[in-house]
């Protein structure tokens, strides 16, 4: 299934169940899946490897530490343009309208979606974001 | 003639006109004494109260002049008339200067003597009605400053903020909590307008909108405002109606209300935290419920079969979260609806040591028990320590690594029993031993090494040691061990 051209995908959680099953969902659909479970995990795989997109759980061990990523992603010259979907399950706790807010420009990430996404929305959302790279 | 009464002193020395008087006075219900001269006079007037006396000038012992005198000096209070033959302008003055009423000149009949000492007696009646006059002015002033001293005192020490202003929008009242609410002195205050001492926009508005409302119901405005300072404020704003309905002012009770909102907001913080961890491990089955129904590792039985045991371990974490968040609403239940009973630490102490007995033993881990002799009963909820010991050994089994110890004793002091757990597990790092107890709260090593925990244990035993007036501490040293000590009081048993 994994070819040489395979698009690669770093998946950020800090829930080990949640990388899995993310991560079985991906590589099913034909993706190279690397996973992280901590910020400075993420931070040292973004570095050292080159990715078509990187998932990030919004909520770790930090509120914010989603946000920190998605910060450090375009701080980087090297993944300014790398695309950002930001997962959570927390849109009720911070008031954003993360599926169609896209004033939120500030926040510097491509797409948001709802932790419980469906197999197949995911997969949806994946292949749309990682088509805008050219 | 009007019906007159009243108790006349007279003063002569010729005993004709002293009968001819009493003989007169009697006939209109006066009651007369009779008195030869001054001296005897003074003595009467000094013994027996009189209304009003009647008295010569010329009299040998004491004449008149000096008898007037005398009564001055004394302070006596009584109506005098003169009875002179030299009736002169200059002796009436000389008299009137000396406090005499009237006078009475010889020869005189009996209307005469009648109108004289019933002006007399009038004169009496007027003095007597604007002293109890003056009696109950001064009575209602003295009772009127109590009042609004007492009122006033009531005001100032009310707990509540109190403000009051009048129709012109000016403050007239404001006690020394409302000052300290809003952060305004008295002194200042005193006068002023609404609009120049209010700094809460909508407190003034709401103020104003009062004072200005035409309708007669008494209508009370509530709202809800923060100090600058950060305080939460309650507002009550209740208009003042005269008998003309008319609104004449304005009354504002104040009730800071942070302590609850500060309450409330940590009820609201901990629901959402305990929803979010609910949500956590129903998401993680979902997914893994997704993955499975759609086929994805259809072709791969053996990972299928590892999602479906995930699954059923979220839903066993989910339920242990659940049955932590039962008690913990269980502990804080009134202390008084509990079954309290005497306990004997050490049976529940083996008891929970023997049920966990499998569970060391799989990680070969050596429990040891021991205790001082002659432990006396404690008083307790059975139920409630005993989950308190199985949260303290059952952690120290989970975080500690295989062929390690866990030691558990009992020792007593005079009022204290004490119960240590200690293990040579992974320990508590030195920043996390602050928050250990705190619900939710999970040390970041624990956490790191994945090893499973609602965040609540903790919590709850330290709810159940305060609960029965005692404490729980820890010591703790990563990768070396934790001990916890729980502290709990000896009360006699009757």
């Amino acid at each position: 299934m994994v070819n040489e051209m395979a698009k690669r995908i770093l998946l950020v959680d800090d829930d080990a169940d949640f990388l899995d099953i993310n991560n079985t969902i991906l590589t099913a659909g034909g993706y190279m899946v690397d996973t992280a479970c901590t910020s400075a995990e993420a931070l040292e795989k973004l570095r050292s490897q080159t990715y078509d997109l990187v998932i990030i759980d919004l909520i770790m061990e930090e509120l914010d530490s989603g946000f920190s990523i998605a910060y450090a992603v375009r701080d980087q010259e090297q993944t300014r343009n790398l695309p950002i979907l930001m997962l959570t399950s927390a849109q009720e706790k911070t008031g954003f309208n993360f599926e169609f807010d896209k004033d939120k420009q500030w926040m510097k990430v491509d797409d948001f979606a709802a932790k419980s996404l469906s197999p197949a929305e995911l997969l949806k959302r994946v292949s749309l974001l990682i088509g805008k790279v050219k | 003639m009007s019906k007159k009464t009243g108790r006349i002193l007279v003063i002569d020395d010729e005993e004709v006109i002293r009968s001819g008087c009493r003989q007169i006075l009697e006939m209109y219900d006066y009651h007369v004494d009779e008195a030869a001269n001054g001296r005897e006079g003074l003595q009467k007037l000094m013994q027996n109260e009189y209304d009003v006396v009647l008295t010569d000038m010329l009299m040998p012992e004491m004449d008149g002049m000096q008898l007037l005198e005398e009564i001055n000096q004394s302070g006596k209070q009584v109506i005098i008339i003169v009875i002179t033959g030299y009736a002169t302008i200059e002796n009436a003055i000389n008299a009137g200067r000396k406090g005499a009423f009237d006078y009475l000149p010889k020869p005189f009949n009996s209307d005469e003597l009648l109108a004289k000492v019933e002006r007399a007696i009038d004169y009496r009646d007027h003095l007597q009605e604007i002293e109890r006059l003056r009696e109950e002015r001064d009575r209602n002033l003295l009772e009127s400053s109590n009042e609004r001293a007492r009122t006033l005192t009531i005001i100032n020490s009310m707990s509540e903020g109190v403000l009051a202003t009048n129709r012109q929008h000016q403050i007239v009242l404001m006690n020394p909590m409302a000052s300290r609410m809003m952060h305004i002195s008295e002194a200042r205050a005193a006068g002023r307008r609404v609009e120049e001492i209010i700094r809460n926009p909508d407190l003034q508005r709401s103020i104003i909108d009062s004072l200005e409302q035409v309708t007669s119901t008494l209508s009370c405005t509530h709202l809800e405002f923060d100090t600058v300072y950060g305080r939460a404020i309650q507002a009550s704003i209740t208009p003042v109606i005269d008998e003309n309905k008319a609104c004449i002012g304005t009354v504002t009770v104040l009730i800071d209300v942070s302590e609850e909102k500060k309450v409330e907001k940590m009820k609201s913080d901990f629901v959402s935290y305990v929803a979010h961890e609910l949500k956590a491990p129903l998401g993680a089955i979902e997914g893994y419920l997704n993955i499975i129904l759609d086929g994805i590792i259809a072709a791969n039985p053996q990972k299928e079969r590892e999602m479906i045991e995930k699954s059923r371990d979220r839903a066993h974490g989910l339920i242990a979260l659940i049955n932590d968040l039962l008690d913990l609403s269980r502990i804080d239940r009134k202390r008084s609806l509990k079954a309290m009973g005497p306990i004997n630490i050490v049976e529940l102490l083996q008891e929970t040591v023997d049920f966990y007995k499998n569970r060391a033993e799989s990680k070969s881990l050596a429990v040891n028990f021991s205790t001082d002799d002659d432990l006396p009963f404690i008083r307790g909820n059975k139920e409630d320590l005993s989950r308190l010991f199985a949260n303290l050994v059952s952690n120290a089994i989970k975080y500690t690594p295989e062929n390690g110890h866990v030691d558990i004793s009992v020792q007593k002091s005079n009022s204290h029993l004490f119960v240590n757990v200690a293990d040579s597990g992974i320990g508590i790092p030195a920043e996390s031993l602050t928050h250990i107890f705190d619900e939710f709260f999970r040390a970041k090593n624990a956490m790191d090494k994945k090893i499973t925990g609602t965040g609540l244990g903790l919590s709850i035993a330290r709810k159940i040691a305060k609960d029965h007036q005692g404490d729980i501490e820890v010591e703790s040293q990563e990768n070396v061990g934790s001990t916890f000590r729980v502290t709990l009081p000896i009360i006699a048993e009757n």
